[in-house]
């Protein structure tokens, strides 16, 4: 339990920019981290190597070229720095997207100083994002990739933006606290029908869903399709082997409803509902869905897709606000 | 954590790094054997080829087979691995190698390191001034590839990673100087690896024809002196090196079993010492030279009894050095053990001999008259002065003086002397240079190998030991010159300097000594700054009393002042490079912020302006005259209006916005 707790302590201890207008947060001297890389503790290493053989041979010249390098060395601690100082990062929208696909979280960075910064990296979460130049008085666009694992919201606490400009030898970086988050939706369940406690509505153009009432036409014989189904006339006449298809009365209305799906934990209920939904948006039905809280009405079309899979991602979340 | 930029190799980045590397290995040609240089040259060109055809890229065993080869080659050459000749050339090898594994950004890195580290091997060679420039650039040329792979899109302009390298790197210099100058120099080297083979050009301890005309050869720079008021003429330009009391008929040397008693020595000046400093390059021999005859020993010296100069180790850096010298002096008594000395002969003084020096003796009233008898002999007797003499196999001296009469400085010094201690005159055989060219550009001499000299001391009564240099005797007419000295370098042997002909001559030796002087004001405050300047300088501002931790602190405090200062510098650079109307306008700008009208990133002045006089009437006429000036001073080209800029000063700082 300790460990966690002292993560946790170190959590709050750590410095962040934090947010201004519109979601922006911009980078103050105070909030920059800077630590050599690995290449830049190798470099350290061979300027000592470099300063006991400059002393050893009594060589004044190795001297000064040591001497030369270490100030470069140091000096670099303050381009690198300098190099993320002021810069500001706009959140942006991240579209929703299933559980287990990856969310793309689109972020500006903007450069409000009269000289171009280079090697800007964003990451989150440990993975790094891509990087840019980005030009003087000017923005740039970063994309975080974030592999999403459960549904619900998936919030960004913080980022990190970092740079190794100029020679690679000390890495500055920064944690930006910023108001991101994806929703997830659950992933969608394998394919399969909801409960019948559908309204049948009466259909003027017909059926296409499968059933077992009217008989609708011939296809192929498929492997699995039931002896019963097949049309043996039709291979009498050495017309190979038939299915004879049967169509069902089917709604053109889903109703969706938690409650009847029973004997599912939560996380199978909503990959289900959320498999159903997707389906019944494929199919062209109107649909509605019930949730233990919250009651959408029918409808069909994206919006009311989204706004269904949203009221499932959120199931349980309602204590967290949107982001 | 990941590198915040991915940097894909490229082909083309590679050859980059390469030609980079193998100019930092270039000036290494000088100091490696010539098949270690092909070799070295051989692994480049794998790595070139490789570039355009893959299939020759070496694979794993292969590299390893190379690697082992390569360290096979060094041992055969140097029968060692370690110290400094073996060293470097297996540096060079791993150098080489590696440019046939840049595969990924860690070997980029390692590249550029190890390029460093050969960098600063260089100066264990050669300490100039044109290779110190040479390497610097190649250090920012490689940095600059480091540079190149921290920045995601490519730059615009192919060498602008370069001028932003060089930028950084003139923000290093302050620190580097801060910590050269009071960084402590240890004088004791703290590991050491004996047995440096080496092939440096320099006096020898011991001389017998032939040696001295080998030295003539050599162009080599021996040591550059400094007079610190008008140097004496050039009759007495003698450097002192080496004193050879001991002789075996063939060779003339000091043996080193015999010890020279020191004694107090009495030595009257006739004229004010000369105070004078002297830079002298490398030569591994553990003695000094000095313009004779020294009076005080440089530190880590002593002087001996006969005025050499011993070094407490073989000089293998430059070092430098001041002292007074006395040009002519008088000495009082000499002790019979080193008067038997300075009187022993070899085995071999024939019976000619002996009959001159009787007949001299006989025409003579004293000791004087029978060294002048003797300079006229050389004088009058068809002598001649060469560069190459015949060989004298038997007996060097005798067939010298009666059959050849052909020869160089130290046939005839070593005649001379033997003749003089047959006549009972104590005499020793002096090594060293003689004359210097004199470089105008930085008033100083510069004494080369090919000015190397012997010559000749003898005892007289009441005036102690005289120099003498029976060379200088030879008649003119019967000099040789080789071609070499009598065109184009200047320079001739001993006594007999002639300036060489020619306008492209006279250029040559402009510009040479244009560089030399540069180099000698290098070497003075650069290659030669020891603990002793350090002393001074520390002293002068007393700081001398420190500890070792103080000191540190002081080295840190300088350091980090250096840093802050230029810390400042690249955080304010975006205003400090603002012309004086660009700062108004800026200023001009932060007043209206403060009122809450802000410029807009993307609002030029015009714009900017229209919108401010929109929200605040009550300042529009003010506004646009700013706005209209500035634009006047900015776009119109009328920056240098002085008196335009004034006025636009002015109403900047006359104008007050209130917030309403």
């Amino acid at each position: 339990m300790a460990a966690p707790l002292t993560a946790d302590w170190l959590q709050r201890l750590r410095r962040r920019a934090k947010p201004e207008s519109r979601g922006r947060v911009r980078i103050v001297p105070r909030s920059i981290y800077i630590l050599p890389t690995r290449q830049g503790m190798l470099l350290a290493l061979l300027l000592l190597l470099m300063l006991a053989g400059s002393i050893n041979y009594g060589s004044n010249l190795g001297h000064l070229m040591t001497f030369l390098l270490g100030g470069l060395w140091l000096v670099t601690i303050l381009h690198t720095w300098r190099n993320l100082l002021g810069l500001s990062i706009q959140p942006g929208e991240a579209a929703p997207v299933f559980a287990g696909q990856t969310a793309d979280f689109t972020l500006r960075v903007l450069n409000h100083d009269g000289s171009s910064r280079y090697g800007i990296a964003l990451g989150a979460r440990k993975r790094p994002g891509g990087s840019v130049d980005i030009p003087a008085d000017s923005g740039s666009e970063l994309h975080i990739a974030v592999k999403t694992e459960r549904r619900g919201i998936l919030p960004i606490p913080e980022i990190t933006i970092q740079t190794s400009f100029p020679f690679g030898l000390f890495r500055a970086w920064s944690y930006a606290r910023l108001d991101l988050s994806c929703l997830v939706y659950p992933k969608p369940a394998a394919r399969g029908e909801p409960p019948t406690l559908a309204i049948y509505n009466h259909s003027d153009s017909g059926d296409r869903g499968v059933g077992a009432d009217d008989f609708i036409g011939l296809r192929g014989y498929r492997l699995g399709d039931s002896p019963r189904q097949i049309d043996w006339k039709a291979h009498a006449r050495e017309r190979g082997l038939m299915s004879k298809q049967f169509g069902g009365d089917r709604s053109e209305q889903v109703s969706l409803d938690w409650e009847l799906l029973q004997g599912y934990d939560t996380e199978e209920r909503l990959s289900l509902l959320c498999r159903f939904i997707l389906q019944a948006e494929e199919r062209e039905q109107s649909y509605s869905l019930r949730m233990p809280q919250e009651k959408i009405p029918t409808g069909s079309g994206p919006r009311h897709q989204q706004r269904c899979l949203s009221l499932l991602a959120r199931h349980g979340h309602d204590d967290e606000t949107a982001g | 954590m990941k590198q915040p930029v991915d940097f894909t190799v490229t082909p083309a980045f590679v050859t980059k790094l390469s030609l980079m590397m193998a100019l930092a290995l270039l000036p290494h040609v000088a100091n490696i054997p010539v098949n270690i240089s092909l070799y070295l040259l051989l692994l480049l060109t794998w790595r070139i080829a490789g570039l355009y055809w893959t299939r020759l890229l070496p694979g794993r065993w292969l590299l390893l087979a190379a690697t082992l080869i390569s360290i096979l080659i060094v041992y055969a050459q140097y029968q060692t691995l370690l110290g400094r000749d073996a060293g470097v050339a297996l540096l060079g090898m791993m150098l080489m190698l590696k440019v046939n594994e840049i595969t990924k950004r860690r070997d980029i890195y390692v590249s550029v390191f190890i390029s460093y580290f050969v960098i600063i091997t260089q100066f264990l060679f050669s300490q100039s001034v044109l290779l110190t420039l040479y390497l610097l650039g190649v250090v920012i040329g490689l940095t600059s590839l480091l540079l190149e792979i921290n920045r995601v899109t490519p730059p615009r302009r192919p060498y602008q990673p370069l001028i932003s390298t060089f930028k950084i790197t003139l923000q290093a210099l302050p620190i580097a100087l801060v910590l050269f100058i009071i960084f402590p120099r240890i004088t004791q080297p703290l590991w050491n690896f004996s047995s440096e083979a080496s092939a440096r050009t320099g006096l020898d301890d011991r001389v017998s024809p032939g040696t001295i005309s080998e030295l003539i050869e050599s162009s080599e720079v021996a040591f550059r002196v400094q007079f610190m008021q008008p140097p004496p003429p050039k009759q007495q330009r003698y450097w002192r090196g080496l004193v050879m009391w001991d002789t075996d008929g063939y060779s003339w040397y000091t043996d080193d079993k015999q010890v020279l008693r020191s004694e107090t020595i009495k030595l009257m000046m006739i004229d004010n010492p000369v105070k004078y400093e002297i830079f002298l390059e490398p030569h591994d021999e553990a003695w000094l030279f000095a313009l004779d005859l020294p009076l005080e020993a440089p530190p880590n010296s002593r002087l001996s009894q006969d005025f050499q100069l011993r070094y407490n180790e073989p000089v293998t850096k430059p070092i430098n050095y001041s002292l007074h010298s006395l040009t002519r002096y008088g000495m009082t008594r000499l002790a019979p053990g080193l008067r038997r000395r300075a009187l022993q002969l070899g085995d071999n003084v024939t019976q000619r001999q002996r009959d001159l020096v009787a007949r001299w003796r006989a025409d003579s009233a004293d000791d004087r008259a029978i060294v002048d008898q003797a300079l006229a002999f050389f004088n009058t007797e068809p002598f001649i002065y060469t560069l190459s003499p015949p060989r004298y196999p038997g007996n060097p001296v005798d067939e010298f003086l009666f059959e050849g009469m052909a020869g160089f400085c130290e046939h005839y010094a070593t005649s001379f002397s033997q003749l003089m201690r047959i006549a009972g005159i104590p005499s020793r055989l002096v090594l060293g240079y003689q004359g210097g060219e004199y470089n105008a550009l930085g008033d100083y001499f510069i004494v080369r190998q090919y000015h190397a000299h012997a010559w000749s001391e003898v005892w007289l009564e009441g005036r102690g030991w005289v120099r003498i240099d029976p060379t200088a005797a030879v008649a003119p007419e019967r000099i040789e010159y080789p071609l070499r000295l009598a065109f184009g370098e200047q320079g001739a042997p001993a006594m007999f300097e002639i300036d060489g002909g020619g306008m492209v001559a006279a250029m040559m030796r402009h510009f040479t000594h244009a560089l030399d002087s540069a180099n000698i004001q290098w070497r003075r405050w650069v290659v030669g700054y020891s603990r002793e300047h350090q002393f001074t300088l520390m002293r002068n501002f007393g700081l001398d009393s420190y500890s070792a931790m103080q000191w540190s602190l002081v080295t840190l405090g300088m350091v980090a002042i250096v840093l802050l200062l230029v810390g400042l510098n690249i955080v304010r650079r975006g205003r400090l490079l603002l012309s004086p109307a660009q700062q108004g306008y800026q200023r001009f700008c932060n007043k209206l912020s403060r009122i809450g009208i802000s410029r807009r990133s993307y609002e030029g002045p015009m714009d900017f302006a229209r919108r401010a006089a929109r929200n605040r009437p009550d300042l529009a006429r003010q506004i646009m005259a700013i706005v209209d000036l500035y634009i006047r001073l900015r776009y119109a080209s009328q920056e240098r209006d002085g008196r335009q800029l004034r006025l636009f000063a002015r109403q900047v700082r006359q104008f007050r916005p209130r917030q309403r």
